[in-house]
């Protein structure tokens, strides 16, 4: 015989010769023949011609012979349904054969052929079959009803078949009632509301007794089945737990993992406090550990769903930490997931052995199982908290050996350590700045600028840092970009003195040279909130991040329980329900764990407590920066569409209060300002998307030096001749931190202006010359009046002293604390800054001095959670001597009173921008401290006014 | 629910294709293939999901046997039941290979319509289906002793060879109707698989310990066979298995053992039908100690310019004797080694490898492209202590360090753990032939993951 007799190519002439052996007498010859054709079928060739002739053969008592002609049937029947009506008498004969083998092959190729005209002969022969005396036969037909019902499910229902079937359930023979269980199981997935699977105790009993006798895949059946099924409490639960538990000893894993579902789910319904719990839990651990002994597509599978049954109950894999542990020769699926069960299952007793496994793994060949071990120990850190030294140092060594994608990676990880516990482990960023140059990963670049960003009041050179990103910042990916723009604003918030021309740099970068929505968005909201309201810029940019934490990365509760009914089967692999995958899926019945029933429910030990519960209750996911940016837009900080809107949006110090007390001079301010925004970008203007254009942050952060003063005429108050409180000079900058210029001074105002009184002194060893100075914005429009002159170069060790007169008719922005002056201090050298806090009272003008009665009505007009109290300790003034102080600072007494022995002074000033505050002084003689109630529109001015009085008072 | 299965030669051609629920267009092989075929690497992943369907697939012979499923199927199922397929195939062809397939391309497809109906897996069983099968086995080739293609344990794919005659299990199981079987035959194997993890300072750090026992029998059914275990055998968790000299941690049964005299006398009875099964699998507890086969010491130096010297030492702690001649089989005379190959990844790619090697038969070679030291050694006797020194040229930068050191061994007629088989006893039924059969016991154990780190 030859191997290839019966793969010769079907020419016409083959076909002729098929013909006439099918129509031989001799059956050895026949059956030859037929074999031959279904040969030729297998292979894919068309021998549909012969379709009369093969079957022709049918009618045979050569059981071999008849499979291969019912073979041929099955797959030419549906392309010739005419000439298969002529095989029905054969099939309803065979449904009666003595043989019960060619009782059960007659009604199963019956079902198989697809054609309308032949299912409606099967009824009757179906209907007969279900009630068989032989198993075989019965089983058979069982399943011929899910195949009928595929095809016709109308006809089943019409035939009464689902009774039957029902009855099926409590046959005597295990493999008949497996099978009825199958078919019972499909068909009621399509009609999800029947009751078909109408499961109660009696019949879970049979099915229980049918699980220990029948095959292994039958089990499966039967297993599968059980897991729909809803105890009715807790009791009932326990005894089905206790008859599958057998199963977990099975050699075949479907059964095992099918048994696991079956308990995960009913476990659900036992009360943790039941001793048979825990047995469950103990005994559930060695199947599951076998599983991973199977080949690596298997282990794959099993560690998958073990993923899911960690999450759900930890405690079942506690100890089996080792298990996990890498393999060398484990392919990277398997330990890529391993190594994530391995966090899982992390806790503070084995958190030691599991971070001295990670530390081998990061220095395996592998570069994506390194990548991903570098990461668990993050994870690690974040999850244990005992542990989060051990894994910063543990990173640090990694860092240490300058593997490119380890620094990258652990940079990575150390960024989100920071983010779960702020403030602790600073001490490694100079350790990581050191790898600066390395980083090539925007994921990594992205981490490092976020870290400098966050901690830049810690890391001196901040700056230099951040520009040296800028540098390529069009090169950089979108991430990185973001994370820049930001991480500058953060410094620039933090240190404003010092990089008001690197965050105008990235604000112009982000916001006309880029094409990204994105990051211009941010940009543009960035530069708003920085130009409208620096203290709520601080507010958003640098407010208090919430932690993260491990549950991060945890499925969600509700899709986890989900998927726990669908333990073993691919949804479990892919983690997503089946009505994500399966397409045409029928009827999808969503599966839901049984609620827990049992009165003990309260009882439960903290430490037993239901993972699902503890991420319910944990903030669900951190918010990443972009969403928190997102947020905003959604605020009503977005742009006005207007020009009058604007010049209200750009009043954010307590602007209403400001307004209602008639502050002519500010809106003057604000308005000049807002021309010059307006004006420096006509094209957002006038698209209505009114943005602060570029001209904004060049009013802020424009080069020095350029004759400033000359735009503001000098605008000071006319009054009395007075000589308001000077405080001592103060050192304001630095030499050391200004290449050797070192500047102290102090405010004055005298005769309706002022004045700030500068000493420069030269501490370097060269000449300086050139200067100039510039204010940043500031709370009241403070500007120099005049530039700064300085008529000779400054020799070395030369001091020189200048008043400088100053306006306040300079742009106004609110500032924390609100009397936050930053100067810009130009010369030869270099530009420097800083920033000094003025006293308020310089601000006082000479008519301040309220009418009585418009200050008894103003002061019963301003509400009182306007109204403010300070203690002025230690001063032994008189009221007298007091009231002569303040008047020399423009704080005039409107009455004296005196009360039961105390006096009481009604006061009165006005600042600069028409800001009134009125004050009740009490002093009680024989007590050196004072009261002082002060009440204010803009109640924000009073901590500062009080300081102003305290330190005249006190001079 | 299996939709298609198919079998496809290595070059897709279509063997065998059944469609069991008439779903589905009949080019899913081709689909298939495709598929299988785009993937780079020599192993596709047995799962995968192409065209909206989920084909799951085992490789043997270089034939794929794959089956597809569009519901939400266990994939333990599918991959369980192909490998119970190709099993089956075996016993019924002998070998798997597309000449056999397609010679007995009708007695597969009523194997399968016994196995399989409408999608619903019905048995595996050999007993079963040879009753309700007809078709007659079609034999490829003759057996030959000398084919050494087929040498091997069915249990282990290793190469170990030498033990048992090989080819003899590469046949039918089942004798041609009507005949008596030429030869009546039992194979019994006692593999166990070896993962360990040893640290630098020589401590292991995990020791795992797999076995399983199978059976293969081309005996006639109804003989009842006794299987004694060692009898210091003791199951369970630590409080509960008392004070056995050889704890198993989790021990699964086939389904057919009748473990009545398992708890007294730890015996196995079973009654096997011809074929071949797993009778038991176990794991061994974790807290033993397990006498390590191979330590492994090493000294390393390096050099500014990128040389750098190892000098391994391997000693093989394997008992110069093992085990007790009054056994049934009786022990080997002394154990060793065989196949021993050292793997050692390089921090860096080397360019270039010289070696001072004990003996000629041993080779050291680069792999990987440079990034892998191997060192194989054909056998080691147990108590030898074998010598290697490697100079290696890296290039000059600071190095990450080595390793870990990889071992991959195998130990014929040697469990790690002691568990032998102590007595197999056939007990005939009445009217039995009167030759008893013949029994093959073999021990083994391999090494799945030896690690040392350095």
């Amino acid at each position: 015989m030859t191997d290839s007799k019966y793969f010769t190519t079907t020419k016409k002439g083959e076909i002729f010769e098929l013909k006439a052996e099918l129509n031989s007498d001799k059956k050895e010859k026949k059956k030859e023949a037929v074999k031959k054709v279904i040969a030729s079928m297998t292979v894919g060739k068309d021998v549909s011609a012969l379709f009369p002739d093969v079957v022709n053969c049918m009618q045979t008592d050569n059981l071999e012979l008849k499979k291969l002609v019912y073979l041929y049937l099955m797959n030419y029947a549906k392309s010739q349904p005419d000439m298969a009506i002529m095989a029905v008498n054969t099939f309803v004969k065979d449904c009666e054969d003595p043989n019960p083998l060619i009782r059960a092959l007659a009604v199963r190729t019956m079902g198989c052929i697809r054609v309308d005209k032949i299912t409606e002969y099967l009824c009757e022969p179906l209907r007969k079959c279900l009630k068989d005396e032989d198993p075989y036969v019965r089983k058979t037909a069982a399943v011929c009803v899910a195949k009928l019902h595929d095809i016709n499910a109308q006809l089943v229902e019409d035939q009464g078949f689902l009774d039957t079937l029902k009855d099926l359930i409590s046959d005597s023979n295990p493999m008949v009632v497996a099978n009825a269980v199958a078919a019972l199981s499909e068909i009621a997935e399509s009609h999800p509301s029947s009751n078909l699977l109408d499961l109660n105790p009696q019949s879970i009993n049979k099915l229980l007794t049918a699980l220990n006798e029948c095959t292994e895949w039958g089990q499966i059946f039967i297993l599968d089945c059980l897991a729909n099924y809803m105890p009715k409490d807790d009791r009932e639960a326990q005894s089905i737990c206790e008859r599958v538990t057998p199963r977990l000893s099975h050699a075949n894993s479907a059964v095992v993992l099918s048994a696991v579902k079956v308990l995960m789910k009913f476990m659900e319904m036992l009360s943790k406090d039941l001793d048979y719990y825990g047995t469950l839990l103990k005994k559930l651990a060695p199947p599951l550990v076998t599983l991973l002994s199977a080949e690596p597509e298997l282990q794959y599978v099993a560690l998958r769903n073990i993923n899911l049954i960690v999450q759900k109950r930890p405690e079942i894999l506690k100890h089996e930490m080792k298990v996990f542990f890498v393999k060398y020769n484990d392919p990277i699926y398997v330990k890529l997931e391993k190594l994530d069960i391995m966090i899982r299952l992390a806790s503070q007793a084995n958190i030691a052995q599991v971070l001295a496994e990670l530390k081998e793994y990061a220095t395996e060949v592998d570069v994506d199982f390194v990548r991903k071990a570098v990461r668990a120990i993050g994870r690690c850190a974040i999850k244990v908290e005992q542990s989060a030294e051990r894994c910063v140092s543990t990173l640090l060594d990694l860092i240490q050996t300058k593997v490119n994608y380890v620094v990258q990676e652990a940079i990575v990880v150390i960024k989100d350590i920071f983010r779960k516990y702020p403030n602790k482990y600073e001490s490694v960023i100079a350790t990581l700045c050191e790898n600066l140059d390395s980083l090539d990963e925007p994921e990594a670049r992205a981490a490092m600028i976020w870290i400098v960003g966050e901690y830049a009041e810690r890391i001196d050179n901040a700056d230099e840092l951040l520009e040296s990103f800028l540098e390529g910042f069009h090169d950089e990916s979108t991430q990185v970009q973001l994370q820049l723009l930001t991480a500058i604003v953060k410094l620039f918030l933090k240190k404003p003195t010092e990089t008001q021309e690197l965050v105008q740099q990235v604000l112009s970068l982000a916001t006309q040279d880029s094409d990204n929505p994105d990051l211009r968005d941010r940009g543009y909201i960035y530069w708003r909130l920085l130009s409208t309201d620096p203290v709520a810029a601080k507010e958003v940019v640098l407010a208090e991040k919430p932690l993260i934490s491990e549950e991060t990365d945890l499925i969600e509760p509700t899709l986890l329980d989900e998927l726990i009914c669908y333990i073993g089967t691919l949804a479990s692999v892919y983690h997503k329900p089946p009505s994500a995958f399966v397409e045409g899926s029928r009827g999808v019945v969503h599966k839901s764990l049984p609620p827990r029933t049992g009165s003990s429910e309260s009882a439960e030990s903290p430490e037993a407590a239901p993972s699902a519960g503890q991420a319910a209750e944990q903030p669900a996911v951190i918010p990443a920066q972009g969403d928190l940016l997102g947020d905003l837009l959604n605020l009503d900080l977005g742009p006005p569409v207007s020009g009058p809107p604007l010049a209200a949006s750009s009043v954010q110090m307590g602007a209403v209060d400001l307004l209602g007390g008639g502050l002519d001079s500010l809106m003057g301010d604000e308005s000049e300002g807002l021309r010059s925004d307006v004006g420096g970008s006509p094209a957002m203007g006038g698209s209505g998307f009114t943005a602060p254009g570029p001209a904004a942050p060049a009013a802020m952060g424009a080069p020095l030096g350029s004759g400033l003063g000359d735009l503001f005429d000098l605008t000071g108050g006319v009054g009395t001749l007075s000589g308001s409180y000077v405080a001592p000079k103060t050192v304001w900058l630095p030499a050391m931190k200004a290449k050797g210029l070192e500047i102290s001074g102090t405010f004055s105002r005298q005769v309706g202006s002022i004045s700030m009184d500068l000493v420069l002194t030269n501490k370097a060893l060269q000449v300086m010359s050139d200067f100039a100075i510039q204010f940043n914005r500031n709370s009241f429009g403070l500007a120099p009046a005049a530039p700064l002159q300085v008529h000779a170069p400054l020799a070395p060790n030369q001091s020189v002293e200048i008043s400088l007169p100053l306006n306040t008719v300079g742009s106004v922005m609110k500032m924390d604390p609100l009397n936050n002056l930053q100067v810009a201090v130009k010369n030869n050298i270099d530009v420097f800054y800083f920033s000094t806090l003025y006293p308020l009272h310089i601000l006082f003008v000479e008519d301040g001095k309220m009418e009585r009665q418009m200050f008894l009505a103003t002061w019963k007009d301003i509400p009182n959670e306007n109204e403010a109290q300070f203690q002025i300790k230690d001063c032994s003034l008189n009221a007298d001597a007091v009231s002569s102080k303040l008047q020399g600072s423009n704080i005039f007494t409107i009455a004296k009173r005196n009360v039961e022995g105390q006096d009481m002074l009604y006061q009165s000033l006005k600042l600069t921008n028409g800001i009134w505050v009125l004050a009740e002084l009490r002093i009680q003689p024989s007590n050196p401290s004072f009261t002082l109630s002060l009440k204010c529109r803009a109640p924000e001015v009073s901590q500062y006014v009080y300081q102003a009085y305290d330190a005249i008072l006190k001079n | 629910m299996i939709s298609q299965l198919f079998i496809l030669s290595s070059k897709g051609d279509r063997l065998v294709y059944r469609n069991f629920r008439g779903d589905g267009g009949d080019d899913v092989t081709d689909a298939f293939y495709r598929a299988v075929t785009s993937l780079p690497g020599d192993r596709a992943p047995v799962f995968m999901a192409r065209e909206g369907r989920h084909f799951v697939h085992v490789r043997h012979g270089g034939l794929y046997v794959g089956v597809t499923t569009t519901a939400d199927t266990s994939p333990f199922v599918l991959v369980e039941f192909l490998n119970r397929l190709v099993t089956l195939l075996r016993e019924h062809c002998g070998t798997l290979s597309e000449k056999s397939v397609s010679v007995n391309v009708a007695l597969v497809h009523e194997l399968l319509g016994e196995m399989v109906d409408f999608g619903y897996i019905q048995t595996t069983a050999t007993e079963v289906l040879r009753s309700a099968t007809h078709g007659e086995p079609e034999t490829t080739k003759a057996f030959s002793l000398l084919d050494l293609r087929s040498v091997g344990l069915f249990g282990a794919e290793t190469q170990q060879s030498k033990v048992a005659p090989g080819s003899i299990t590469n046949r039918p199981v089942l004798p041609p109707r009507g005949e008596q079987p030429a030869r009546s035959e039992l194979f019994v194997d006692v593999v166990e698989r070896l993962t360990v993890v040893i640290a630098a300072n020589g401590t292991p750090l995990k020791v795992d310990v797999q076995g399983e026992i199978r059976l293969k029998s081309f005996v006639p059914g109804g003989c009842e066979l006794r299987m004694g275990l060692t009898e210091e055998l003791s199951v369970g968790t630590e409080e509960q298995r008392g004070y056995g000299r050889l704890p198993l941690a989790a021990v699964a049964f086939h389904s057919s053992v009748d473990l009545e005299e398992f708890e007294q006398e730890r015996v196995l009875r079973v009654t096997p039908g011809p074929g071949e099964v797993t009778l038991m699998r176990y794991q061994l507890a974790e807290d033993v100690p397990v006498p390590l086969p191979f330590r492994l010491l090493p000294s390393v130096e390096w050099d500014p310019a990128g040389r750098l010297r190892i000098h391994l030492k391997l000693r093989c702690d394997l008992p110069p004797k093992q085990g007790d001649p009054t056994l049934c089989p009786p022990s080997p005379p002394s154990s060793h080694a065989i196949n021993v190959v050292l793997q050692l990844p390089l921090p860096r790619e080397a360019s270039s490898l010289a070696q001072e090697l004990s003996s000629p038969e041993q080779t050291a070679e680069l792999q990987g492209g440079g990034r892998c030291l191997r060192w194989a050694i054909p056998r080691c006797q147990g108590g030898a202590q074998l010598g290697a020194v490697f100079r290696v040229q890296l290039p000059p930068t600071p190095p990450l360090g080595l390793g870990p050191a990889a071992l991959t061994f195998e130990l014929p007629a040697l469990t790690v753990s002691g568990l032998r088989l102590r007595c197999l006893r056939l007990s005939a039924p009445p009217g039995a032939p009167p030759a008893p059969p013949q029994r093959w016991v073999r021990h083994l154990t391999h090494s799945d993951s030896y690690v040392v780190r350095l």
